[in-house]
Order: structure tokens, then sequence, then C-alpha cells
């Protein structure tokens, strides 16, 4: 072999070198291949859709509330946000320029325009303006062909068709804390029922680019408006009660129908207007109704607790009839005070009111009746049947933060003070005060209980919700004397001033002390005191006397009288009740 | 007697048949790949691209009408041109995305880098083609061609252009290897050249060293540096066996994927073909290589087999150092894909290497010696 050929050979053989390695990085890059598209193919499957694939929910319709004359007290309505895709600073500063055109923005405006921008996060598109009017999203949807990166979002806003009368059992709404942001009942019906008015929510997927801008859909899930809600509440009642209500600093009105077992009317003045806490809402505006020293967005009817005063005494009456510590003729002497562990307790008639049998000492609503009374039972059988007639529990209504009150029990008192029950405290626990709490809608279920004698009466707000209980009937014979007491309240005792009407009314009147009255006190008018020392007052009644249908319980905080402030509230409702019926 | 020649030289079709096949499937992949690179839009870019295959063709055929001979007496003249061009494009060159390497000839603009890969090719395998097999064993008449390799070299790392100029490079030592270099003397010029690569670092620009560490540590800012690779290797991935389809790739369709038509070519259509697509065109690729290889076999003379060889190690070169880099092997360099990505210079670059093959292929059936 020559050298020549030999040199031939050898350059074979390094082309064949170069070969083996073509071979070899092309092996190379199959194998990656492989590894790419099979091996890891799920993982790299699933980082390409978490790149592209954008989830949105689309919000449903929210529920409306409807009284039960028909009224839509509750509505959502369409509103138009103007949304802005993420863009250059550039086209930003283009597209204000452009704006300014066809919407007017103030200066404020847009420094918040450009605020957003600012905390959007990169690439995110942002809101330009919440709440456009008509005309604005007329004006702007014209020209939007002008703007690349600018679209109209649809959203609802809440409408309350009466803000104020209906504030508090309605209740009001405001965003979710999620990222949804969909409109959530925060108090009232709005809360208790959120799940129902909320419907479900829908989903758009879209596919974006690797600027986060849209460009098509790839799935769309409808949403389900919410349900309607149908209320018991009737707005012409709930209008005229809630003005009367107002007329007073502060007070409550519970109105039901025992026939139906509803609730028609439940204001709490003062209201707030639910329009305004629902949407948009100025940190001054805000300030108005936080800082306001009657508390508005407290429900006064069902959440808020008070003393019930001598509307108890129907309790502890029935309590002592039944239990049989006293008939109905047993007569006791009232000297205007009664001396327990050291300490007078007088009758709110310091001249004393001479010897009443069971009608007569709730006509007077005579303390020292009482005070002998529940001395007589013990504490423990007026809290049961307190419990029977629906203190201390909740009635069970559709309010999300309804109270139970308190009865107060021996154990109760050890438990919370550490010491034992004195004598005394039954005495006034008797008379409905101490440490006894209830809200005014327990009083208005008592009388439906009594007036429909039927231990298990609860009454509803949402039409269609009755609940069947079963009948629990309470015992005849106590309860008719009851009734004629109550009946000859209004008659010619403590509120036959201003109830004794054609149709006739039977009630009871309570004011509950707030505070321990001094001696010197005694027998001053009420109105003479400071608005905040003055006696809740109360009323709760049932009319008509022959078929009773409608039971109204007043109260007026700071009142004064039940009988002079809280009873002759009552009467104008059941006037109003009765021209109704007619 | 020269009209029969020039017939019998249009008879190719019997003797390039396997040439054609290859070559006209990748233009179909690659007329296709840029038209789903463009989103299915055939106007404006894709309409251009489609002529410029056309023009590449053409090209084609009169490369391999001009016959290897005027090539081989050209190749220094090609070589000096190509070199004054590339100065010149250092000096007055147009800047495109923050390199100069463009000449701009007021109707299209030409990167003469490209044209140095041909260039050094034509001109390495003259020089060889002139020593006698021993005196290619002689270290010293290995220096000229290293310089002819290194100059250009340079220069288009000046420019920057780290990719093409490592391919110069590459191919350059490529062919002194194949022409008889040493064998023992080069493999310890290769190790000493590997050992001193570290030292290289700090001759690289901020961007480059970027992506080297980028590379070494792809997650370590997947929303920088390391995004376009890890956005290739998403788009591929998800391709899996069969691909998403056509113009159904999600990533390049919504521009998560980087120069989706130029470098990143191949990710976009191995995200719509998946793996045995994608495994086709690398199969295809290797099989032309394999076939210029095949080619400088078949010819006896030392000009046209050194030619083959260095056409097929340029070819092979971009193919592997470009889809090594979009599936994640190697750093990313700017090297675009043969006949597939959108570009002139690189694909009528490419159609000349087919055109000299087919010249040294016809001319080994002619018998024509040079």
């Amino acid at each position: 072999m020559s050298a020549s050929e030999k040199a031939q050979k050898d350059c074979k053989t390094r082309a064949k070198i170069i070969i083996y390695l073509v071979i070899i990085l092309s092996l190379t890059l199959l194998a990656k291949l492989y590894m790419l598209q099979i091996h890891s193919f799920k993982k790299y499957a699933l980082m390409s859709d978490k790149n592209r694939i954008r989830l949105s929910p689309v919000l449903p319709k929210r529920g409306r509330i409807i009284t039960s004359d028909g009224k839509i007290v509750a509505s959502s309505a369409h509103k138009y946000r103007l949304i802005m895709d993420y863009c250059s600073d550039k086209v930003f500063e283009k597209n204000l320029n452009l704006l300014g055109k066809c919407l007017t923005l103030s200066d404020q405006e847009k420094q918040r325009i450009i605020r957003a921008r600012k905390s959007a996060r990169p690439h995110m598109s942002f809101v330009i303006k919440d709440e456009l009017s008509w005309e604005e999203y007329a004006g702007v949807s014209m020209d939007l062909f002008k703007f690349s990166n600018l679209s109209l979002e649809t959203a609802y806003a809440r409408n309350y068709a009466m803000p104020l009368e209906f504030s508090h059992v309605i209740g009001y709404v405001g965003k979710s804390d999620d990222a949804v942001q969909i409109l959530t009942g925060k108090t009232g019906v709005e809360a208790f029922l959120n799940d129902q008015l909320i419907g479900k929510i829908g989903n758009l997927q879209t596919e974006v680019n690797a600027l986060a801008k849209k460009v098509r859909v790839t799935d769309f899930v409808e949403p389900e408006n919410g349900a309607d809600i149908v209320l018991t509440l009737d707005s012409e009642i709930q209008k005229y009660v809630y003005d009367v209500i107002s007329e007073e600093r502060a007070g409550a009105c519970v109105v039901l129908d025992i026939l139906e077992g509803e609730i028609i009317a439940m204001a709490s003045a003062p209201g707030f207007d639910a329009n305004l806490v629902s949407n948009k809402m100025t940190y001054n505006q805000w300030k108005d109704v936080a800082a306001n020293q009657l508390f508005p967005l407290i429900n006064r009817a069902a959440v808020c607790v008070y003393p019930p005063g001598s509307v108890f005494k129907i309790v502890v009456a029935f309590a002592a009839l039944s239990e049989g510590v006293i008939t109905p003729w047993n007569r006791i002497f009232c000297s205007g005070g009664v001396k327990q562990d050291d300490r007078v307790f007088h009758c709110w008639n310091r001249g004393g009111h001479g010897y009443l049998d069971v009608c007569g000492a709730l006509s007077w609503s005579c303390d020292c009746f009482f005070f002998e009374v529940a001395r007589r039972l013990g504490v423990e059988k007026i809290i049961k049947y307190a419990k029977k007639f629906g203190f201390g529990s909740k009635i069970g209504i559709e309010l999300p933060n309804e109270s139970a009150g308190l009865l107060p029990t021996k154990s109760w008192k050890f438990s919370r003070h550490g010491t034992s029950w004195k004598p005394y405290e039954t005495m006034i626990v008797g008379i409905g005060q101490g440490a006894l709490l209830s809200t005014l809608l327990q009083a208005a279920v008592m009388m439906g209980k009594i007036y429909t004698n039927d231990y298990n009466f609860a009454p509803t707000m949402i039409k269609g919700k009755k609940k069947e209980r079963g009948l629990a009937p309470i015992d005849q014979k106590p309860l008719e004397i009851i009734k004629k007491a109550l009946r000859q309240v209004c008659l010619y005792g403590t509120a036959s001033r201003s109830c004794n009407a054609e149709y006739g009314i039977s009630g009871k009147t309570g004011s509950s002390q707030v505070r321990k009255m001094k001696t010197e006190e005694a027998g001053v008018n009420q109105k003479k005191f400071d608005w905040k020392f003055r006696d809740h007052a109360f009323f709760v009644g049932c009319a008509p006397y022959n078929a009773p249908r409608y039971v109204v319980a007043v109260l007026v905080e700071h009142g004064g009288g039940g009988g002079a402030v809280a009873a002759p509230i009552a009467r104008k409702v059941f006037d109003k009740l009765m021209e109704r019926q007619k | 007697m020269k009209i029969i020649n020039l017939k019998s030289r249009f008879f190719f079709i019997n003797e390039f048949g396997i040439l054609f096949f290859i070559i006209f499937s990748l233009l179909v992949v690659s007329f296709l790949g840029q038209y789903s690179a463009f989103n299915g839009e055939f106007d404006g870019f894709v309409q251009k691209h489609l002529i410029r295959i056309v023009a590449g063709l053409i090209i084609m055929l009169l490369v391999y009408l001009i016959g290897l001979k005027i090539w081989n007496n050209f190749a220094y003249v090609f070589y000096a041109f190509t070199f004054v061009s590339l100065v010149v494009v250092g000096l007055l060159g147009s800047v495109k995305l923050g390199a100069r390497r463009w000449i701009d000839f007021n109707f299209f603009t030409f990167q003469p880098s490209e044209l140095m890969k041909l260039a050094l090719i034509l001109a390495l395998a003259r020089y060889y083609s002139l020593l006698s097999p021993l005196e290619t064993r002689e270290l010293k008449n290995h220096a000229c061609p290293f310089i002819l390799t290194l100059l250009p070299s340079m220069l288009v790392l000046k420019q920057p252009d780290l990719g093409t100029a490592g391919i110069l490079f590459c191919v350059g030592i490529c062919m002194i290897f194949l022409s008889g270099f040493p064998f023992k003397t080069f493999g310890v010029l290769i190790a000493a050249g590997l050992s001193l690569c570290p030292f290289s670092w700090f001759f690289l620009y901020d961007y480059q060293k970027k992506r080297i560490l980028s590379f070494l540590n792809p997650d370590s800012d997947p929303l920088g540096a390391g995004y376009h690779i890890l956005q290739s290797k998403i788009a591929i991935g998800s391709g899996h066996i069969l691909g998403r389809g056509f113009l159904q790739g999600t990533q390049s369709k919504l521009n998560f994927l980087p120069e989706k038509n130029t470098d990143f070519i191949f990710t976009t259509i191995a995200e719509e073909i998946g793996f045995l697509g994608a495994s086709l065109i690398i199969l295809l690729f290797c099989a032309l290589t394999i076939y210029f290889f095949w080619v400088a076999s078949e010819t006896r003379r030392s000009f046209p087999w050194l030619l083959c060889h260095g056409l097929g190690v340029l070819l092979f070169l971009h193919v592997f150092v470009n889809i090594a880099m979009v599936t994640g092997i190697i750093p990313a360099v700017g090297i675009p894909l043969p006949f597939l990505s959108y570009g002139g210079s690189s694909l009528i670059t490419f159609m000349i290497s087919c055109g000299l093959i087919m010249s040294a292929l016809s001319r080994k059936k002619q018998r024509i010696g040079v």
C-alpha cells in the first residue's frame, strides 16, 4: 500500500468518525425529544394549560326580595364597568386623553385611574370607572372601537325600593371577601337566605396570550340566577309602622298575623339607607352611620335585648295560676312597697293599689302583687314558664343574628357572678326587671302563643316557610283569666286612655327601668330625666277581641311610660290594620 | 456537444431523486410551519417566504448549472469578496436587534456571515485539493486554513454573533480534521482548547453570560433569561405523540413562544405535530446530512469530497445546535434551522449547498475531473 493510498484510507476513517458523530448526536436529539414529549408530557401539558387558560367568574343575578303585596323591595340592576387591559404608558396616556372626550372625567378621577393602574398587578386589567350612567355607557360603547384595550363589563348593583323601612329586615349586601367579589348578604334576610339569593356563579374560560390579553373563549358555564324570595311582610303596613315609630327617637315595632303565623311588619328606628351601605358609600357617610349614638345599624326588634318589664307579668301571672299559688279570686294587698332583705321595693304607684286580684293586678300592673306572687313561685318556676312562652331562646326567625335574651336562674347567677341568688332577685324577675332580658320579638311571640293557645307558635318572615310543629295547647283555665285581664288593661287599665277601641284591643303595657331609681326621684315625670335614663316603654297587644288576628308589639327606647308612649303607637297600628282588613 | 451536455444535466430527476424528495419534504414543512407560525395568515410574511423558497430553488438550479469547476476556480475570490463584505458590515452594516450583521441593499438585506460559511468551505476545499495526501500530514500546511477559519470567526464574533462564529470555527476545524490533520496532535489541541474554555467566560458579553447561567439553572429566573427555553420546552413537551394539530399550537399562537418563526420554528412545529412528526423532521435532516456524505464518498477527487463533507457538517451543525438549543440541551444561541426558519440568507445558503451537492454528484456521473 502506497503512502497515497494509506492517506486516502485514513481520510475515509475520518469521514466515518464524522458520520458516527452525526448519528450519535441525532440520537441525542431524538432521546431528548422523547423525554420532553412522551416522558414528561403531563408536566408540560399542565404548564401549557396554566400558561394560557384563565378562568373568570361570571356573576349571576341576585334574586329579588318581594313583599307579600307584590312590591319588589330588593332587586338587582345592571351596572356597567369600564375596564382597561394592561398597556404601555404611551398607549395609556393616549387612551386617557381619548376617554376624556366621551366621558367627563374630573382630575380627581383621573388621579384615581392612574393610581388604579399602578396598583394593578402586572399585565392585569383594572377598573376605569365602576358605575357608568346610561349616557356614559352609550357614549363609551359608541367609541369603543377606537380603543384596543378597553372593554365594558356587566356587573350587578343592589337596589332597594324602600331602603329605610326595610333596612333591618332585608339588611344590606357587600362584596364577598374572596377574589370573585360577588354581592353577598351581610345582615338581615340578605344574609340569612344568601345561599338562595346568590345563585350559582358561572365560569368563563378564556385563552390568553403572553400579555394576558384575552384571545378567545374556550368554555362558558352560564351562571344560574338567584331565586326570588317572597316575604310575609306587607310593604304598606311596614311603611306605616316605620313612619309611626320613627316619630320617636329610637324604637321598634313588630306586627304579627297569628292566624297565618306570619310577621307582617318589623320595623326598627332609626333605620339606615340600605342603598347607601350596599353600594357606594363615602367615608363621611359611613362615619355618620357608624358614629350615630342611636346605632341605626342595630335591629331593635330582634337583636337588641331589653328588660321586658311589666309585659313579663303576663308570664308570672300565668305561672302562678297554673301552679296554683294563687287562685283567680285570691286578693293581695298592695301598700305601695314591700320590704325584703332590709330593702324596700316600691310599687310604681307609691300610694299603693290596695287589695287586688290577678286581673286587677295585671290591669294596673301592680308591682307589689307580683313581688308576692314571685316570692311564692320561686325563680325556677317563673323561668320554666318563661321558657314555654319563648323567652330565653331564639324564635327561629329568618334573621342571622337574632338574640336569645337572658333568663336568670340560680345556677346562671352563680356561674356568672359567683354569688348566690338572693330572694329579692326573684321578686325583681317577677316584674320583668333585673337580669332578665328579652327581645321585642319574643314579647310579640308570647302574645301570639297566648292568642293561638299554642306553645309552639312561631312566626315566619318568608312565604311558604311555615314550619309544621304540631300543637302544644296551653292550659285553658288560667289562659282565659289572663286574656280577660289583658282585655281589662285596655278597657280601664294602664292602656285605657289610648287603646279603648271599638274592635277591642287586649294588651299589656310595660315600663322597664334602666337604672336604679333614687328615693327622691319617685313619682317624678320621666320627661324630666335625661333621655338615656328614661324607662323603656313597652306595649304588646292583640286585636280584634272577638277573632284575635293581629299582635302588635311596640318598644320605644327610653320613651317613659308604656301606657303613655307605647300604647298610642300600637293603637295607630291597630287602626291601620283594621282599616286594611276591611 | 455542449448542448447535449446541458441536456443531460437537466435529466436530474432520476439522479437526484432522494435529494429532491428530502428537500421538497423539508420545504413543504417549512411553508406549512411558517404558515402556522404566522397564525394562518398567508398574506405578507408567508407569501414572502414562499417567494424565497421558489427563489431558493431557482438559485439551487443555477448553482448546479454553473458547475463545480467554476466554483473551484473562483473559491478564493468568493472568499475574499465575502471577507471584505464582512469587514464592511462590521463598519457600516445596519443594526438590527442590537447586532451589526446585515448589509442593507435597498430591496433586500443580506448577512455576509451566512455567505461566509459557504465561502470558507469552498476556500478550504480548494486549498486542500491542491495539496497531495502526503503534504496534508505536515502541520505547517494547516496554518493557512486555520487562519482562513479564525479570521472570519473573530469578525463574526465581534458583530456579536456567538452562534455563527462558533459554527464557522467548528466547520473549519472539521474540514482541517477531515483533510488529514495529524490525529494525535489534533487530539491534544482539542483537549487544550477545551481546557481553555472556562477562560473564555471573561470575553463573553453580559447577555451571553446570562444565557449560560440560566441554562445551568433554568429555574432561577423563569420569567427572565430562562423564559425562552422554558416556554419552548413547555411547547414541545405539550405536543405529546401526535401533537396538538396543525394551527392548534397554543404556545406559539398565543405568543408565549419567542421568535416562533425563526430560531424557534422547530418548537412551533413540534408542538403541533408531536413526537412522530418532530422526530421525522430530525430523521430527514439526518438523512440529508448522510446523503451529503454519501455524495462525497461517491466522488473520487478531493475538492468535491471535502466540499460535500464540509457542507454536510455545516448542515448538521445547524440542525443540531438549533434543536439542541430549543429542547434545552445547550444554552440559547441564535442559530436558524436550515430550510425551516424564516429568513432569506439562511435559506439561500442551504439551497446553494444543495446546488453544489448536485453538481458534485453529476460530475461524478460524467466522470469529468478537475
